[in-house]
């Protein structure tokens, strides 16, 4: 058993994939997993990856959703995918990663008492962006010849939660800076975002999506939420859509606030 | 007015406006009180759903007995409808008319119940739903009888509007027996236009909570999205909650999260 109940350990067995260093922190994407009390397990997953507009990881969204979600029932791990921006990790990267934890977590779903067809993820701002694109591009994920068993098991999450998620590279409601880090640009090119312009890529394979966002958003606009929506209405894909009205960017677990309660609930209909 | 708790009133104090097609309609409103010790001085004028030609109960007095528990003076307004789908019946602006006299008229009681003037929201389902919005955003199309005397001069813009699986558009995802029981057989299409609430949004729509399921087949959940995006580009304050599970009505629906989200909303405003 790979896992143990709150070490943090590399994602990938021997070098990353489209590696260029192995400073720790940098070059080496790790993931920790929070398992639920053994008298509260669901035999549900629920794979994390923090926001930080691909330029860095903010604790709240990661490990302070495992706390939380562990706490109910869920088996949580949270991944530091590699960064863009000055950390010089663009796409195709991010996706790598993030996919290989969904992989990973799979692969050893009997062990840990998972049921396999029930391992999501959940990414909260530019981590909601990756959530929604190992949704959508998963199949197209780069693996590595170390990966053993995991090599031979889908990326595709079971369900996806996207907090206040960039989705569109929409240059009307576009989180730009995202789109820069992630792709290594100096200025946002809407041509180059627009491949990853999450809305453009839902299809019916699209696995069933909870969103929420705050109307007064001001670092991501709500409409990246409702385009999504709009998407997955369109393709016949279930989610869920929920706009609260009061809150800035970023807030995480807010303090006890409804979207969370919401979340576990929907989560509990899998 | 001497208003009894639990007890029906009429609306109108003489024959109701644009009621000729249909004058034995007498339209009704009905108050539930708040316990004294729970009182929060808000009020809720309910308009039930029922595709503009019946009343479904269990959003109106069905509401009204659970929000009054939680400290809203609630209001049951039984508008008048349309029938045979607009063959007979009442038709706009007969209902929209009750609609914002009942606005009105509540708030005309405001000191003598004990709840805020500016506190007064209005909460409707399905078809009720197209009212709550109608009178949240014309309420001055609505007529006015002569007798109403100062009553007439109150304001009869609702403070919030909470609109739960609502019909918004009388176009494409419109649901059409409501369509159709609001509009009657002959009607003008500038009306039609401006009922499709989508078109009539502006500055001075009052805040609004909406719901809707995703897997609602008789109102498609892109009436709640027209609205919400309308909202948006007014600036308007918002909150949409699109839950996955779930058909049409449903009211409180078994102690559905809807409730307490639309509680917390209200309180916060």
């Amino acid at each position: 058993m790979i896992f143990e109940n709150g070490k943090e350990i590399p994602l990938w067995n021997g070098e990353p994939v489209l590696s260029h260093g192995n400073q720790e922190g940098i070059d080496i994407p790790t993931i920790t997993p929070y398992f639920p009390p053994v008298w509260n397990a669901l035999g549900k997953a629920i794979v994390i990856y923090p926001g930080g507009a691909y330029s860095h990881l903010a604790e709240h969204e990661g490990r302070g959703y495992a706390e939380y979600f562990a706490a109910r029932g869920f088996h949580c791990f949270v991944v530091k995918y590699r960064l863009g921006a000055d950390k010089k990790y663009f796409h195709p990267v991010e996706l790598a990663d993030a996919a290989r934890g969904v992989r990973l977590v799979r692969s050893a779903a009997k062990e840990l008492g998972i049921r396999p067809d029930c391992i999501g993820v959940m990414g909260s701002s530019a981590g909601g962006h990756l959530a929604a694109t190992v949704s959508n591009m998963h199949g197209q994920a780069l693996k590595s010849p170390d990966e053993g068993e995991a090599a031979n098991v889908s990326s595709r999450p079971d369900f996806a939660v996207l907090c206040y998620p960039v989705i569109s590279a929409d240059p009307a409601i576009a989180n730009k800076g995202s789109f820069r880090n992630l792709l290594g640009l100096a200025e946002f090119d809407e041509a180059k975002s627009r491949a990853l312009s999450q809305e453009l890529l839902v299809s019916e394979q699209t696995p069933p999506t909870f969103l929420w966002h705050t109307m007064q958003d001001a670092g991501v606009l709500c409409e990246n939420s409702l385009v999504y929506a709009e998407a997955l209405r369109k393709a016949g894909v279930g989610f869920e859509l929920h706009i609260y009205e009061k809150g800035p960017h970023g807030q995480g677990l807010f303090r006890g606030h409804p979207w969370a309660e919401e979340c576990v609930r929907w989560l509990n209909c899998f | 007015m001497d208003l009894k708790d639990r007890t029906a009133v009429q609306l109108w104090c003489g024959t109701p406006p644009a009621g000729e097609s249909d004058p034995e309609q007498i339209p009704v409103i009905t108050p539930y009180a708040p316990p004294v010790w729970k009182k929060n001085h808000r009020a809720l004028v309910i308009f039930p759903g029922g595709g503009y030609t019946a009343l479904a109960q269990y959003e109106g007095y069905g509401f009204a007995e659970y929000f009054c528990e939680q400290g809203y003076y609630c209001f049951v307004v039984n508008y008048r409808l349309g029938k045979d789908l607009g063959k007979g019946g009442c038709h706009y602006p007969a209902q929209l008319s009750d609609a914002a006299r009942a606005v009105r008229l509540v708030r005309s009681w405001a000191d003598e119940l004990g709840y805020r003037t500016d506190k007064i929201g209005v909460i409707g389902s399905s078809a009720g739903g197209h009212l709550a919005a109608s009178v949240s955003i014309l309420p001055q199309l609505g007529l006015i009888l002569p007798e109403e005397g100062d009553v007439a001069k109150i304001s009869s813009r609702p403070d919030f509007t909470i609109l739960c699986y609502p019909v918004i558009t009388l176009g494409k995802y419109t649901h059409q027996g409501t369509r159709m029981n609001l509009l009657g057989e002959h009607f003008d299409p500038a009306d039609e236009k401006r009922l499709s609430l989508e078109n009539s949004i502006n500055e001075k729509t009052p805040p609004a909570f909406l719901y809707h399921r995703l897997g609602d087949t008789a109102v498609p959940c892109e009436n709640s999205i027209m609205y919400a995006r309308a909202l948006r580009k007014h600036g308007i304050p918002f909150e949409l909650h699109i839950y996955e599970k779930g058909n049409h009505g449903g009211a409180l629906a078994q102690g559905h999260p809807w409730v307490a989200e639309a509680l917390r909303w209200i309180e916060t405003l």
